[in-house]
């Protein structure tokens, strides 16, 4: 059973954290070490989030299509990425079974994965705000 | 069970939630088995086969006698690519996939040690799928059965005779190939690249000098060391590291210093680096590649300088680290209650004996160069496996203990 019944629930959870981290003043610049875009392609349902992050520039994200050029492409099934955001999913264990697919520069996602610890707590108030609860059990 | 983030350090001991163990390489380690190469190649579907190696190995008569081996076995030898330099970049793998292609290859052979057994592994994978060498990177991203999700296909048989005794490439799923326009070593690692067939015959390391086989047996130290503290630590790879430590513990010294005159303890090192390899690394490999791809500095000397400063630091973040690192200086006989220190302190007289460098100063890298290495080592893959968890000013501090 997926955890999302269509690309609106992701963007309105998985979507929404990605917004609300573009703007946050401590952890966006964080990220934007990274200076690259990433596009995450989701399955069940199919989704995309497209998320630039650019040293010293306004953050962006973009649901569905998008005129930014990816760099780097996430791809996974949407319950990974929300069980991900859960703080339930070992990436490297994750890339080793094929649950997640990281193409491009690898090094430039790799910096990003200890960074994403403080972001847990968040998905989950953002669950909660949002009325939410019944995804928070996700094994 | 209720488990914390997957982020959090995950327990070295007890039974683990999920590990993958492969190793699908057929070994046929002994005496005069270059002869018999091309036998046991057609045993793994080649016929016209195309050998990799450099000038060096060339120069020293090895090649010819593989040759000879692979023609003795009913197999043609197809062509021969002798460009790959110590430090092989993706031109080099694009020129030899296409030379291979010109000659009507099915097959590869590598001759040669980690550069020239990396070369052969990705430009099979060009020579097979097509593309350039840079887009092969990736973890389990190569071409798959079922929109990508189903069986991987197959590259073109490759078989390898290791000519050092460390990187155990000739075993391993994994291939890193310098990116020079972009300054990184690029890692690759997937099920296919397993090659068929590895041969360890102590012949073939005969001619090695004592420089690169210190060097070399150090890497293979690395691997055994740090795929036991890994976080993708697993049973199966525990009872190879350990016992990789215990060969090499009783041959590199004796490899090195007697080299020629000790085929024993020549074939004893190439066994314990096939042994010691792994996919699961830690933070000597993320410092190491940085080093290599920026300075240049050969990926053995790199290991060796940073081993003993990383020990120290993981073996200071907890008693589960500590006590993996107790079993491994238990196979050296180091006791000391302080595991972190001591280890390290044995290991660097040891790597001192071996005539290898222990600073970075001393191979060329500059204090200045530290801010690039960190975030070379921050982006490397084996950084997320490193037993203590790393951040910017955790590598800074410790190449700078390097310098
Ligand atoms: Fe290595």
């Amino acid at each position: 059973m997926a955890y999302f019944k269509d690309a609106d629930e992701v963007y309105a959870t998985i979507g929404k954290l990605f917004e609300d981290l573009a703007e946050d003043d401590e952890l966006a610049p964080k990220f934007q070490k990274a200076n690259t875009i990433v596009q995450y392609q989701y399955r069940e349902p199919q989704s995309q989030i497209t998320v630039k992050l650019i040293e010293g520039e306004d953050g962006q994200v973009d649901f569905g299509d998008t005129p930014m050029e990816p760099e780097v492409v996430m791809s996974m099934d949407a319950d990974t990425a929300h069980r991900f955001w859960l703080g339930k999913v070992n990436v490297t264990v994750a890339l080793a079974r094929g649950q997640m697919k990281a193409k491009g520069p690898v090094a430039k996602i790799l910096k990003l994965v200890p960074l994403v610890k403080p972001v847990f707590p968040r998905y989950r108030q953002l669950l909660e705000d949002s009325g939410r609860r019944d995804l928070l059990e996700a094994s | 069970m209720e488990a914390g983030s997957a982020l959090d350090a995950a327990p070295l001991r007890g039974f683990k939630d999920f590990y993958q163990y492969a190793s699908t390489t057929r070994v046929i380690a002994g005496r005069d088995l270059l002869d018999s190469a091309g036998f046991e190649f057609k045993k793994e579907g080649a016929r016209r086969v195309f050998l990799v190696t450099d000038e060096v190995i060339r120069g020293t008569g090895l090649v010819e006698r593989v040759e000879a081996g692979v023609t003795d076995g009913g197999l043609e030898v197809a062509g021969v690519f002798d460009q790959v330099p110590q430090d092989s970049s993706t031109a080099v793998v694009e020129r030899c996939a296409a030379a291979a292609k010109e000659a009507g290859a099915d097959s590869f052979l590598a001759v040669g040690g980690g550069s020239v057994m990396d070369t052969a592994k990705v430009a099979d994978a060009v020579f097979t799928h097509g593309g350039g060498a840079a887009e092969q990177e990736g973890f389990f991203l190569m071409p798959r059965d079922d929109d990508g999700m189903g069986k991987p296909f197959d590259i073109a048989p490759l078989a390898c005779i290791p000519t050092t005794a460390g990187t155990g490439s000739e075993v391993s799923m994994a291939a890193v190939i310098k990116d020079p326009e972009r300054k990184v070593k690029l890692e690759i690692a997937d099920f296919p690249l397993f090659p068929r067939l590895a041969i360890l015959d102590p012949e073939s390391t005969r001619t090695l000098p004592a420089k690169i086989a210190a060097a070399t047996g150090m890497d293979a130290m690395t691997h055994a060391i740090e795929g036991y503290v890994s976080t993708d630590w697993s049973p199966h790879q525990d009872a190879r590291s350990l016992h990789a430590l215990r060969m090499i513990r009783g041959n590199l010294e004796r490899a090195v210093e007697r080299g020629e005159q000790d085929e024993e303890a020549r074939g004893n090192m190439l066994i314990a680096a096939n042994l010691a390899i792994t996919i699961a690394l830690g933070s000597v490999h993320a410092m190491s590649h940085p080093a290599g791809a920026q300075f240049g500095v050969p990926h053995g000397v790199a290991n060796a300088i940073h081993l003993p400063h990383v020990i120290e630091h993981n073996a200071g973040g907890g008693s589960d680290i500590a006590d993996r690192y107790r079993d491994i200086a238990d196979v050296f006989d180091v006791s000391e209650p302080e595991v972190g220190p001591a280890l390290a302190a044995y290991l660097t007289e040891l790597i001192a004996r071996l005539g290898l460098p222990t600073r970075l100063s001393e191979v060329g890298v500059p204090e200045e160069g530290i801010p690039a290495l960190v975030e070379g080592a921050m982006g490397d893959g084996t950084t997320l496996l490193n037993p203590r968890e790393m951040g910017e000013d955790e590598y800074a501090e410790l190449y700078r203990r390097a310098m």
